[in-house]
């Protein structure tokens, strides 16, 4: 409960064990939740966790202002957060040392503020007992949300397009891409310095939001987080253009569970896919 | 004191034939004000969110040619690109949409008249709507607009029932007027103002002189941090806004010796924004990227234009990954000065 959560973050500020815990505070007059970085004692008293807790706030952990600024973090965490924190301890991003994990049970959350719908991400999800913490704190609300898996419908429904109908399908969801690129900010595993798209000397990827700019872009991003996304979905909820990525995301993740026996951010002692070679490897899904 | 009338029915008709004669009608949609269809129904709900993105597209696309370029040896030949000079109808924006070009027109004439913007803005007929919509994020109000504001529109639309009581607010609209009044008739004015006076106007929150001379004395405040450690850097709030202008160039080449240069929507929250070539970066931490964004709204375009860069629609906020709202910044703001 909030009480315990408060006590724990309360301890790692005192002992000095952290500078800083990242959680969520209630926005004022609302039912919704932001981040929020607790520097002092008297801070943690704000902090919740509910089924309003949408932001992954591992993205925090990579920040510049973050990370330089407080070393030692605490963080409240997910189990679908905890996953992308353990994926950028196995991409030596972070040091499992510097992070104090406060793993919430979690009993699913919303896809969206106004939405009082169950996030796609939680029907399957197998980390609802966080897999890996240094403390458990329990939701305030612990009813089990439900709902169905309206993606996985989608992803069945493009498999079995041809290849012109997903091409048609995906160019209609990209042309209202506006390159703001909330989808790369909001990623916890896209922290690198510089971007492929914001090359210029060449330019790889065209910056601009055409047709074929978009699909560099959107497809780029799918390839580079491939074996890699953990399936948190925040790149889809913070889409101002409401752009379905996870199905790409998510195909992505099926296809390396399938052929490599893959899933991302599950142990921080395994290799990761891409940066492992096995000679039994399969190969003849390549084409 | 008699006022134009149009109907839902004439309305429709009126939007037909005008797409008959070529132009292009945008209604607001829920990505953002999109292409009516002949024999579209034209609907307008004046009570619903502001879209998800505002119509400055039209006007100022995400990506645009600039110049074309053929390059041949030694010579370089250029292009002009053909702009597109049909007439644009944008029927029900918001005041707090409708106020956008006129705000924009300002830097896009300043030093240098740009002819891309200008055509465009030029052939663009404006009919603003009431606003019946105010949620936690608005604040038309505090920036000098109101749901009722007929600033940057050419005609004002007011709901009634069965249609819309219509004001004529600029000589192009009146010029538009005489031409289409077979479809107008009239009602009473006491009907629209009776209208206008049940409008829930958001409250006033923050005075954007206390809020200007906030900035000018604290440039180097700590407050500026605060903000950057939560600001992601994406461009979502510029992108979604109907004001925020800033552009990039860059050049296409479609192979080695053809090309076209493209004027591309940019932000200043993005971290290479200010990256010189030298590779230093005057604004290199969010914060310092933050304080732009605020001061370029709320200190600089007001002193330069004497316009605030912000017409209070609130996307910025509604749409931002980690819920920073700008009104209340900017009302935290107006209240330093006043401890």
């Amino acid at each position: 409960m909030d009480s315990s959560l408060r006590q724990i973050a309360n301890e790692l500020l005192n002992t000095g064990k952290v500078n800083a815990i990242i959680g969520y505070i209630p926005v004022d007059g609302t039912t919704r939740t932001k981040p929020f970085i607790a520097t002092k004692t008297d801070e943690v008293d704000k902090f919740v966790v509910n089924h309003n807790i949408l932001n992954n706030l591992s993205v925090y952990l990579t920040k510049d202002e973050v990370k330089k600024n407080f070393k030692k973090i605490g963080i409240i965490a997910k189990g679908c957060d905890i996953k992308s924190i353990i994926a950028l301890i196995q991409e030596n991003q972070i040091l499992r040392d510097d992070i104090v994990i406060i793993g919430v049970k979690c009993s699913g959350v919303y896809s969206d503020f106004d939405l009082q719908t169950l996030a796609d991400k939680c029907i399957s999800c197998e980390v609802r007992e966080p897999h890996l913490f240094d403390y458990l704190v329990e939701m305030g609300d612990s009813s089990e949300l439900r709902g169905e898996d309206r993606k996985l419908k989608v992803i069945r429904q493009i498999e079995a397009m041809n290849a012109e109908e997903r091409w048609d399908f995906f160019e209609n969801e990209f042309s209202r891409c506006i390159k703001c690129y909330a989808c790369r900010q909001v990623c916890p595993l896209c922290y690198c310095e510089r971007c492929i798209v914001d090359k210029t000397i060449p330019r790889w990827i065209e910056s601009s939001a055409h047709k074929r700019g978009n699909f560099a872009w959107n497809l780029v991003r799918a390839f580079h987080l491939s074996g890699r996304c953990v399936g948190c979905g925040e790149c889809e909820r913070v889409c101002p253009m409401d752009i379905p990525l996870s199905l790409l995301n998510r195909k992505m993740m099926m296809v390396t569970q399938e052929e490599f026996n893959y899933k991302s951010g599950m142990d921080i002692n395994v290799p990761t896919l891409i940066g492992s070679y096995d000679l039994k490897d399969n190969e003849e899904f390549i084409e | 004191m008699e006022e134009k009338f149009i109907s839902q029915v004439k309305l429709q008709e009126l939007c037909n034939e005008l797409i008959d004669n070529n132009f292009d009608i945008f209604i607001p949609k829920e990505y953002g004000y999109q292409k009516l269809v002949k024999g579209e129904n034209v609907t307008l709900d004046n009570s619903l969110k502001p879209t998800k993105s505002s119509f400055k597209d039209i006007i100022f696309p995400k990506a645009e040619p600039i110049i074309y370029y053929k390059k041949n040896k030694s010579d370089i030949e250029i292009i002009d690109p053909q702009i597109n000079k049909k007439t644009n109808i944008i029927l029900g924006a918001k005041p707090c949409d409708a106020k956008s070009v006129a705000i924009m027109s300002k830097v896009f004439n300043w030093d240098y008249k740009d002819e891309f913007f200008n055509i465009r803005a030029e052939n663009t007929l404006i009919f603003g709507i009431l606003c019946n919509f105010n949620d936690e994020f608005c604040f038309c109000t505090s920036v000098g607009l109101s749901p009722k504001s007929t600033e940057g529109s050419d005609l004002f639309l007011v709901p009634l029932n069965d249609g819309y009581g219509v004001r004529i607010i600029s000589p192009k609209g009146e010029d538009f007027y005489q031409k289409y009044n077979s479809y107008f008739t009239t009602v009473d004015n006491k009907l629209i103002e009776e209208i206008e006076s049940n409008v829930k106007e958001p409250d006033i929150v923050f005075d954007s002189e206390k809020v200007r001379n906030w900035i000018k004395e604290n440039f180097e405040d700590s407050y500026w941090n605060t903000l950057g450690e939560y600001c992601l850097g994406c461009g979502q709030c510029a992108f979604v806004c109907p004001v925020c202008h800033c552009f990039d160039i860059v050049d296409e080449d479609y192979c080695y010796t053809e090309g076209r240069r493209m004027k591309n929507w940019d932000a200043c929250q993005f971290e290479i924004f200010t990256l010189h070539a030298s590779g230093h970066n005057p604004r290199d931490d969010q914060s310092k990227r933050y304080r732009q964004r605020i001061s370029h709204k709320f200190k600089y375009y007001p002193e330069k234009f004497n316009e605030i860069l912000c017409t209070g629609c609130g996307r910025c906020s509604r749409g931002c990954p980690v819920s920073i709202d700008i009104k209340k910044i900017v009302t935290e703001i107006g209240s330093f000065s006043e401890v």
